[in-house]
This record gives structure tokens, C-alpha cells and sequence, in this order.
């Protein structure tokens, strides 16, 4: 047993442990160095995880920890992400909490968790790995907020999230019972043992398996926790879940309907594609209603939610392909919005759209970040959306799915109007107080990043497409 | 008695969970319910351990870890919990109206 | 009717019982401790499914440390006496949520079982090896999960000194 294959998951337990104990030392001016230490940390284990495991395709502990270019993709894309969470929260941290060890602490502890998903082989380890990110956001949501709304958002977040939980478990348990293994591999041979049609007791356990994990993502019917929860958490932390814990559930559900119940394809497919219509079309037009810009977002992203299930129901090579290249392209799109909402939220105290208006005047520089954030979200041209939606329409509409890749369209359509009516705040409506925006030289380097990385992703997104590709052959060869 | 008696009583006891979930308005009481329905995977599992075709150790297994987490989950659910009986300036918690669509 | 059947009945009467308690009773406090009695119902159905360890782990942990923090909480979060509590005025949904999702799985379970088989008790030697070998990854995650709990925990309920 090659334990130096878990060096990545050991090293970031370890700067985790590092950053919590390292908290305990510092007075409290120079905590400062509590969030470089993290990144430092994570770009460590992000080298490592890249040196040392490129290339790999082996399996520890009898198939319950895989270690192939899947997981490797993951592991890279949320390290990349914890990076610019970190550097995202500097300076809401700063100002608005005061414990910002274990808020360090629990984010690396949630990468962990992220990880761990994307590499699990069977149902107990992908389980426990989803409570562990679980839990990690329903502190984080709850974190340092006090007033009655954050409050009351985080307790209907930990309660709908075990509800889940439990339909989660459920449906692990009667897939394991029926089957008689939790290995993927396994289940896949057990299914193709017992044919079609399927039996009666193994198909509740696959529909209550969605219906869990499809309360964790935000799908509808199962969303109604999703704008409260965004609204009342802390901004960062709103971003992290509407990017992160989205991520690491489709790396999950990839693997899980690719590698594990691919035989009974007939019998899902028709399910997903029916919630990937619902959800599409509810987030959008609800979006539209929204006056506070963290919940606009949020049904905006349960809306890209829809589009990511219509890929993963149109399954193939090609649709996982783009269902991969949508969640890095869209999670590095809602991270720019999300960051001029906390730079925004750091200078005014306010998150209302009416409140943004005469962005343009006041801070040029976020107003154009948080136009490029929302074209990018609409799907406009030279935008990281643009790209990772075609690719993910044509794959779904190559899977044969043409009337749902229509109804997509007109909700791409849709959902521009909302965005726009952002945008015409910026620009078009006179501020009520012309002060410039008091944006420190930090926050400013942070978005450029994250701007130059949606204008990369849209214009040249080659390099990234084959490593897609390369992650995609390890689950559908 | 044989695995499908343990089974449709472990479907009673998760319906009767899901029902307190859904219909009560006190987190402490939702909170009750989910136990209940936590448990009831657990029978369900540990069913199926004993009454599996070949002797495994893993519906156990799953058990034990269900019911660690499901520890761990009551313990942070109500430390949320009385944070919000807090910020409600020491209103009782039962009022809040969990479910709102 | 054999003895283990009657046994089975029994337990699964005070099971369901004390689980329709704690959904409908007015008094949270009520609900706490029937709660109590319906996993310790479930305790002596792990014994009757020769789970032996299990049933201990089920009494230690819920009715030792889970009751304890549940009725902790409860006295905790009172101003003024227990008095009764309403439902959600929409309850007549739940119930039909509830027993559609009950037939649904009954009926499934049914039509699906597999051959009759007869119960074998794993054995405590092999169910603590493969914890620590074969399914040593969760285990160790379930102990960060525990720690997240308990720092996060600690935050959370901490008073004062925020913004």
C-alpha cells in the first residue's frame, strides 16, 4: 500500500492543523498572517498533488480511494479555488469577524472534504466526505453573523442539510442492501447482472440517492433553502458554496452515474432531465423578481444548476467534457460577481441592486468587473460563459436531448434581462452619494486575477479542454 | 420473521420522520424528527447486514459511521440553535417559521 | 408465531409508538424523552438482528449523550413554562407527503425482496478489523467530522465579542 499516494490529502490536514494552531500564537494585529499561510499552504499541496500524482491510475484500500486523472483535475481545480476564497475573505475577515483562525481552519478543512469526494470509489467514503464538507459550511454559514436573518439562515441550512443527508443515506443503504457492495465498480457489474427491467427495490434507493444529493445542489424542487441561506450567510461563504460545494457534488455525481449506475441509464435519465427542465426554467424566471444581488445570484445559480444537469443526463464523453468545463468556467464567473459584491458590501455596508447604482462613476475599475461577471453569466462572446456553454449545449444536444438544449437557450435569454438590469444601475442610474469607493490595492489585485481568468477561459480555453479531456477518459473511457 | 418485516418498519419509522420534519415549526422539534429518520437507515442497514447473502461487516460498518455523524450533527444543530435563541432577543425559538416556501 | 416474532412485534410497537410521540406531541419536552424510548425500542431490534455491539454503541450514544444535549438545549432555549406548541398549519400536506413516501417504499421493498435468508450474526472480530483496515479512510474523516463539529460548535455558541 502506497500511503505516499494520500500526500496531498496528509500535507493539507497538516496546514490545517498548522493554521488553527499557528491562531492560537498570534496577537491579535498580526493575524494577518493567518491567511497567507494558507495560501501558501494550499499552492504547496496543489505542486505536490500535480508532481506526484500526474498520470496515475491506481486504486487504495481495495477500490475505496482512487487516484486518476479525475481526481487529480478536482483536487487542482479546489485547491486553485480555496486560493481565491482565501484571498477573497482578507478583508471581510479583517472587518467583520473575529475568529479568523477557525474560519481558516474550517475552509482548508472543507477543501479536504472536496477532495476526498472527487476521489472517492464507493458510496460510505463519498458519504462521509460530503458530511465532512457539509458540516465545515453549515460553521461557515453560520459564522460570526448575529441579527436574526443570518441566524435563522443558518438554522434552516443545517436542518435541510441533514434532511438530505438522511434521503442521501437512505438510498445508499437500499442500492447496498439490494446489490450487496458500496464499490462502484461493483454495483456497475451487480447492475448488469440483474437486467432490466430494474428492480423495484434498487430503483428507490437510485431515485432517493438523486433526491439527496439534489437538495445539496439546489435543485428544484428541492431548492427552497438555497436564497435564504445565500442571503444570510457571509459573503464569501456565499460564494463558496454557490462554487465549491456545487463543484465537488457534480464530481460526485459524475462519477457516481458514470462509473456506478451507468446500466440503469434508461431508468434516470428521464428523471434528471425532467428536474433539469424545472430547475432551469423556476431559478431563471424567479430571478428575475429579486431585489438583493446575493439572492439574485442565488437563483441564478440554481438556474446553471439546471444546464449542469441537462449535462450530466445527456451522459457521454462529450457531455461530461462539458459539464467539467461549465463548472470551472461558471465557478470562476460567479466567484468575480461575488467579489465585487464583497468589495461593495467591505466599502458600503449595503447589498441591495438598487444600492448599485452609479458603480460606474464611483469605482470604475468593480464596475466593469462586475459587468464582465454578469455578461460572462449571461453567455455573451469573449467571456468564459460563452465558451463552457456551447460546449455544454452542443454535448447535451449530441446526447439527443434537443428539446431541453431549446428550452436552455430561452433561458440563457432570460436570464440576460435580469443581468442587465444590474448592469443598467451601474451605468445608467445617478449614484445618491458620489463618493468614490474606499477599495483597498488588495481586493483590486484579487479581482484582476479573477477578471483576467473568465477573459482567458472564454478566449483560450485550449489548455484547459485537454485536461478536461484527459479527466473525462479516466471515468468514460 | 425475515428481512422484509425489518424493512417495511424501518420505511414506518423514516415516514414518520419525514412527517415531523415537514410539519413542525420548532427547530428542536425538527431536529427530533431527523433522529428518527437517521435511525431508521440504520435498521434498514443493519438488516440487511444480517440477512445478506454472504456474512460482510459493511452494513455494520455504515451504521456505526451514521450514527457518529448523526451524533456530531445534533451537537452543532444545537449549538446554531441557541444561537438563534439569542439574536431573537430571548424569544422562544418555537416561532420560527422553518419552512418557508 | 414463533417467539422471536412476537418479540419483533412488540419492539416495533414501542419503536413506532414512541415515533409517532415525538412528531405529534404539544410539550418538546415530551417529545425529547419519547424519543428516548423509540431508539432504545430500536436498541433491542439490533439484538434481535444479533448486532450486539451496535445495540450497545445505540444506548450509550443516544440515550447517554444525544437525550443529554437535546434536554440541555430545551431547558436552555425556555423563557416561561412549556406550554403547548402549534404545527405548521400546513400538517395535512406532511401527512400525505409522509404516507405516499411510506406505500412508495413499502411497495418497492416488496415487490423487490430477494430469496429468503436466514439471520447471521457478523462477528465482532472481523467488524472491529475491517473498521481499522478495509474502511480505514472514513474512519478517519468521521474523526475530522467530529472535530469540524466540536470547533465549530465552540464558535458558534460563544457570546459576545463580534461585530
Amino acid at each position: 500500500m502506497n500511503y505516499l499516494l494520500f500526500a496531498p490529502e496528509f500535507t493539507l490536514t497538516a496546514v490545517a492543523f498548522a493554521v488553527l494552531g499557528v491562531d492560537l500564537f498570534l496577537p491579535r494585529d498580526k493575524k494577518g498572517y493567518l491567511p497567507a499561510l494558507s495560501v501558501v499552504g494550499l499552492i504547496g499541496v496543489f505542486v505536490l498533488s500535480l508532481r506526484y500524482l500526474w498520470g496515475r491510475d491506481t486504486d487504495l484500500y481495495d477500490g475505496l480511494f482512487l487516484i486518476d486523472n479525475f481526481s487529480l483535475f478536482f483536487k487542482a481545480f479546489f485547491l486553485v479555488l480555496g486560493v481565491m476564497v482565501v484571498l477573497s475573505s482578507v478583508d471581510y475577515v479583517k472587518k467583520h469577524l473575529s475568529r479568523p483562525g477557525e474560519y481558516y481552519g474550517i475552509l482548508i478543512f472543507s477543501i479536504l472534504a472536496m477532495m476526498l469526494m472527487a476521489a472517492s470509489g464507493e458510496l460510505l467514503t463519498a458519504y462521509i466526505s460530503l458530511e465532512l464538507l457539509s458540516f465545515s459550511l453549515y460553521v461557515l454559514v453560520s459564522y460570526g453573523r448575529h441579527g436574526l436573518k443570518p441566524s435563522e439562515a443558518g438554522v434552516k441550512y443545517i436542518l435541510l442539510g441533514a434532511f438530505a443527508s438522511a434521503l442521501l443515506l437512505y438510498g445508499i443503504s437500499q442500492v447496498y442492501g439490494m446489490l450487496g457492495t458500496t464499490r462502484f465498480d461493483e454495483i456497475h457489474a451487480a447492475l448488469l447482472l440483474e437486467g432490466t427491467p430494474l428492480n423495484p427495490a434498487v430503483l428507490v434507493g437510485l431515485v432517493l440517492i438523486i433526491a439527496g444529493l439534489g437538495f445539496k445542489v439546489a435543485v428544484v424542487p428541492f431548492h427552497m433553502w438555497a436564497p435564504d441561506v445565500y442571503e444570510g450567510a457571509p459573503t464569501p461563504v456565499t460564494a463558496y458554496l454557490a462554487v465549491g460545494s456545487k463543484a465537488a457534488a457534480f464530481a460526485l455525481i459524475l462519477r457516481l452515474f458514470s462509473q456506478a449506475f451507468m446500466p440503469a441509464f434508461d431508468d434516470w435519465q428521464i428523471i434528471l432531465v425532467i428536474l433539469a427542465a424545472l430547475t432551469m426554467t423556476v431559478g431563471n424566471l424567479v430571478a428575475m423578481a429579486q431585489q438583493n444581488i446575493k439572492r439574485m445570484l442565488a437563483y441564478s445559480s440554481i438556474g446553471q444548476v439546471g444546464y449542469l444537469l441537462m449535462g450530466v443526463a445527456a451522459l457521454s464523453p462529450l457531455a461530461s467534457n462539458g459539464v467539467i468545463l461549465h463548472l470551472v468556467g461558471y465557478g470562476g464567473t460567479n466567484l468575480l460577481a461575488f467579489m465585487c459584491v464583497i468589495v461593495f458590501y467591505n466599502a458600503t455596508n449595503k447589498e441591495e441592486i438598487a444600492d448599485f447604482a452609479g458603480l460606474a462613476d464611483r469605482s470604475p475599475f468593480v464596475a466593469m468587473a462586475m459587468s464582465a461577471a454578469l455578461l460572462s453569466l449571461a453567455g455573451l462572446p469573449f467571456f468564459a460563459g460563452f465558451t463552457t456553454k456551447f460546449y455544454l449545449f452542443t454535448a447535451a444536444a449530441d446526447g439527443g436531448l434537443l428539446w431541453l438544449v431549446g428550452l436552455a437557450i430561452t433561458n440563457s435569454l432570460i436570464s440576460l434581462y435580469y443581468y442587465m438590469m444590474v448592469m443598467k444601475q451601474m451605468y445608467m442610474v445617478p449614484a445618491d452619494d458620489n463618493t468614490p469607493l474606499n477599495v483597498s490595492m488588495f481586493s483590486c489585485g484579487v479581482l484582476g486575477m479573477l477578471l483576467a481568468g473568465v477573459i482567458i477561459i472564454g478566449v483560450y480555453p485550449g489548455p484547459l479542454v485537454n485536461a478536461i479531456q484527459a479527466a473525462t477518459k479516466a471515468i468514460l473511457p | 420473521m425475515s428481512l422484509i418485516h425489518f424493512q417495511v418498519l424501518s420505511a414506518a419509522l423514516f415516514s414518520i420522520g419525514v412527517y415531523g420534519v415537514l410539519a413542525r415549526r420548532s427547530a428542536v422539534m425538527v431536529l427530533l424528527a431527523l433522529e428518527l429518520m437517521l435511525n431508521a437507515v440504520n435498521v434498514n442497514l443493519i438488516a440487511f447486514a444480517a440477512y445478506g447473502e454472504q456474512v460482510q461487516a459493511t452494513g455494520q460498518v455504515i451504521a456505526i459511521f451514521v450514527i457518529t455523524v448523526a451524533a456530531a450533527e445534533v451537537g452543532l444543530a444545537m449549538a446554531i440553535i441557541l444561537r438563534l435563541f439569542r439574536d431573537r432577543a430571548s424569544v422562544d425559538v418555537d416561532e420560527v417559521d422553518l419552512m418557508k416556501w | 408465531m414463533s417467539l422471536s416474532l412476537v418479540v419483533f412485534y412488540l419492539l416495533g410497537a414501542v419503536c413506532l409508538g414512541g415515533a409517532v410521540g415525538v412528531v405529534v406531541s404539544r410539550n418538546v419536552v415530551h417529545s425529547a424523552l419519547l424519543l428516548l424510548v423509540s431508539l432504545m425500542g430500536v436498541a433491542g431490534l439490533y439484538l434481535l438482528l444479533l448486532a450486539e455491539f451496535l445495540a450497545l454503541v445505540q444506548v450509550l450514544i443516544y440515550g447517554g449523550a444525544i437525550t443529554i444535549i437535546v434536554l440541555f438545549v430545551i431547558m436552555l432555549t425556555r423563557v416561561q413554562e412549556f406550554r403547548a406548541m402549534k404545527d405548521n398549519p400546513q400538517w395535512p400536506l406532511a401527512v400525505v407527503a409522509a404516507l405516499a413516501m411510506f406505500v412508495l417504499l413499502a411497495a418497492a421493498m416488496i415487490k423487490g425482496a430477494p430469496s429468503e435468508t436466514t439471520r447471521q450474526s457478523v462477528s465482532f472480530e472481523e467488524l472491529g478489523s475491517s473498521l481499522f483496515t478495509q474502511w480505514a479512510v472514513p474512519f478517519e474523516v468521521a474523526s475530522l467530522v467530529l472535530l469540524v463539529a466540536l470547533i465549530g460548535a465552540i464558535v458558534i455558541a460563544r457570546e459576545g465579542g463580534e461585530e
